[in-house]
């Protein structure tokens, strides 16, 4: 799965693009592959001393719901947040995409894990081919929450909702986030792919899935 | 037999497809009994609780106990 973040800002904010909010916080839910994109994002765009960041609930409507009582400047969002957001008047001002990665236990045997990749290929298939008709699955997440359910399936930016068939990590995808996470102060220590990509279990498990 | 599989809880925006493979039975009919395990709602932290260097995550946990053999990041 591909997960899409989005920055945004409330609809009274004066900022505009990503390098304007050099200087003024940035919510984040650390600890969250939408944090580190948010943080990936705002680097792309000012010098780190000028990145200001404060820390955010990890629930998305509480962020949201943060930004529009103005608690800070702007937060990162992922869908159907983007889509509650851009329907409340927010904007955004950068979006980027990031691979889910599974974490597994040494102990997962090839055959489980092709079986669980086979499932999700075809998943993956069948949600291409018609992405509007599972839409409905971002909305019943939040049950209980009006300004997600009162979205409809045509409210959604298909773009934002990208799926791709699984497949074995690049060992280089893998260093750089490591080495990226290092350079934060995030991690320590030196990448070492073996001790962190069971690659035999990887292989047999991809050739077992093939479909 | 089944083989069996838990993972932690996952949702739409980051695991779309394992809630779509799980509804329409593509994990039975790889006879695989895919389990989604959820954290008990007392243990759930906030991200708000953490720093950029001490996240209070809650991804990994049930993991890290024996509960789960499988998340994602």
């Amino acid at each position: 799965m591909i997960v899409c973040g989005a920055l945004v800002v409330a609809p009274t904010s004066t900022v505009y693009t990503p390098q304007e909010l050099a200087g003024r916080p940035v919510a984040l839910d650390y600890g969250n592959g939408t944090a580190y994109a948010g943080l990936q994002m705002l680097e792309g765009a000012m010098p780190r001393a000028a990145i200001t960041t404060c820390a955010a609930p990890t629930s998305p409507a509480e962020r949201f719901a943060g930004l529009m009582r103005g608690d800070f400047e702007a937060t990162v969002l992922q869908e159907p947040w983007i889509t509650v957001a851009e329907k409340a008047g927010c904007r955004l001002v950068s979006t980027t995409f990031f691979h889910g990665t599974w974490i597994a236990v040494p102990g997962v045997s090839a055959e489980a894990y092709a079986a669980l990749l086979r499932a999700l290929t075809r998943a993956v298939r069948r949600i291409n081919a018609d992405k509007r008709r599972y839409v409905s699955y971002f909305i019943r997440d939040w049950a209980g929450h009006s300004e997600v359910t009162s979205l409809g399936p045509d409210d959604f930016n298909l773009g934002r909702i990208q799926l791709k068939e699984p497949g074995p990590i690049p060992e280089s995808e893998a260093r750089w986030a490591w080495e990226w996470m290092a350079s934060w102060g995030l991690l320590e220590g030196a990448f070492d792919a073996t001790a962190q990509i069971d690659r035999r279990l990887e292989r047999r498990a991809h050739e077992l899935a093939s479909i | 037999m089944a083989m069996t599989l838990t993972i932690e809880r996952v949702m739409a925006f980051m695991g779309l497809d394992v809630l779509v493979a799980r509804d329409e039975g593509l994990f039975a009919a790889e006879g695989l009994d895919l389990r989604i395990a959820a954290l008990p709602p007392d243990e759930i932290r906030s991200a708000a609780e953490g720093t950029p260097r001490t996240p209070a995550t809650n991804q990994g946990k049930l993991m890290a106990r024996g509960e789960a053999e499988m998340f994602q990041a």
